[in-house]
């Protein structure tokens, strides 16, 4: 029978899912806003109620995002030479057979994408808040509704890949969303640093 | 259908304000009390209730100790109307067939990014928290019928006519240009000013902020084509190079 470790804890699993759920949300309803689409606006009742759970989402989102700051941001801000070198082989992604060095928990690349994630999602957020707390203070609202819309424009591109990655990329990585447990064999190869400090 | 406008000829004016009585009175909007602060001027600024009204400037100088200006505000119903670029919620504000700038207080979801996006300063919010300013009483211009402050200015330093006409009016009378003939696209109110447009308290050269064209021209497609991109390079790697997989031992 395969050894399972645990990788992700449960709270770390439902904060995880509340953060991808608010973010869908988000996003549904902000491409709603930005292409004013009647047919998305529909699906949540009108403009008026989609602005609601837009406004709201974003509420729940930076709350999970802060909960995320203890599960992530000690290890994302911790750096090694092997992360440097995990990066200059580009985490073996693009050709087969390549080695890269022994990672922790999370690998070099995640610890990159979490911190974007952190700094480009407090920057929507804050932002949102100045569009729908003060509203009407121009100057205010102009430079949130830019920077609101460059940092929507980042994750847009970056949560589909941080999806792939996560799925089809790695066989064997959704089940930590799931379970938040992994084989020992399947953790070697990609966190060998973390199995090591565990003691397997 | 030809563009329909409102040519502002303020040395015609004299301040009477039955514009804003008659505004009022059409759009049924109730009367808002104000305190005296020492000049005719009154109410002192635009407000959910009051769609347009008489700007009245002092300008003394050496030559002319009371020169008194007077000036007609209100929304300018632009071409390119920086309050409809940025609104989420479709038909909130909407263009009529004669060019003015109207607004649909049902389908507004007060999220006030109209006034964010306004040169002029014009859109305001009512009680109910939806947008709330001059349409250039688009139910009666679409009758046929003129404006309220129109019909009522006694001087005609309110005009209201087919936009060209109104120009060719002007340009004839000596006004070599007219402010707001070719801002953001020719605005739907023209002024006819003798001096400077500063002196009357009109933004020199009014425009859309840029923070609004450059979301609009360039942060708006990227969205989806950074989306998409993003698809499709997950896609294209995974045909290309495929997933790492554990079996094997590669």
């Amino acid at each position: 029978m395969t050894q399972l470790i645990r990788k992700a804890t449960i709270l770390e699993i439902i904060n995880h899912w509340i953060l991808a759920i608010s973010f869908f949300l988000l996003a549904i309803t902000g491409f709603g806003f930005l292409f004013r689409l009647e047919w998305m606006a529909s699906i949540f009742g009108s403009f008026n109620s989609m602005r609601a759970i837009h406004n709201w989402s974003g509420v729940v989102f930076i709350i999970a995002l802060f909960g995320t700051m203890f599960h992530y941001l000690p290890v994302a801000l911790s750096w090694s030479k092997d992360d440097i070198d995990w990066f200059k082989k580009a985490g073996g992604y693009l050709s087969k057979g390549v080695k890269v060095p022994p990672q922790d928990i999370i690998n070099a690349g995640q610890k990159l994408f979490y911190l974007f994630l952190l700094i480009f999602g407090l920057v929507i957020s804050a932002t949102g808040f100045v569009i729908w707390l003060m509203a009407g203070e121009r100057q205010w609202v102009l430079i949130s509704h830019l920077l609101h819309n460059i940092a929507f424009d980042l994750l847009i591109m970056a949560i589909p890949l941080h999806i792939y990655l996560g799925t089809l990329a790695n066989p064997g990585t959704f089940r930590i969303m799931v379970y938040g447990t992994v084989p020992v064999e399947w953790a070697r190869k990609r966190h060998g640093k973390w199995v090591q400090k565990l003691g397997y | 259908m030809a563009r329909k406008a409102l040519l502002i000829s303020p040395e015609l004016c004299i301040g009477c304000r039955a514009c804003q009585t008659a505004c009022k009175s059409w759009n049924q909007l109730p009367a808002t009390k104000t305190v005296n602060k020492g000049t005719f001027e009154n109410p002192p600024d635009l407000t959910p209730n009051l769609y347009n009204r008489i700007r009245y400037v002092e300008v003394p100088s050496e030559a002319n100790m009371v020169r008194w200006l007077f000036v007609s505000q209100r929304c300018m119903h632009c071409e390119d109307a920086g309050c409809m670029r940025i609104c989420p919620a479709p038909g909130a504000l909407f263009r009529t067939k004669e060019g003015a700038v109207a607004f649909n207080k049902d389908k507004c979801i007060g999220c006030k990014l109209c006034v964010a996006g306004c040169p002029f300063d014009v859109p305001r919010y009512d009680e109910n928290n939806k947008v709330s300013k001059c349409h250039l009483c688009s139910d009666r211009i679409a009758e046929g019928l003129s404006p309220a402050c129109a019909k009522t200015c006694p001087t005609g330093a309110i005009a209201y006519g087919d936009r060209d006409e109104l120009m060719a009016k002007a340009k004839k009378a000596g006004y070599e240009k007219l402010y707001g003939e070719a801002d953001l696209g020719g605005l739907g109110v023209l002024y006819a000013f003798k001096d400077a447009p500063k002196l009357y308290g009109m933004i020199e050269r009014p425009e859309i902020p840029e923070t609004v064209l450059f979301w609009h021209k360039v942060l708006k497609p990227l969205s989806y084509i950074g989306l998409a991109g993003a698809v499709a390079a997950a896609a294209l790697h995974y045909i290309a190079i495929g997933p790492k997989r554990d079996e094997g031992g590669e």
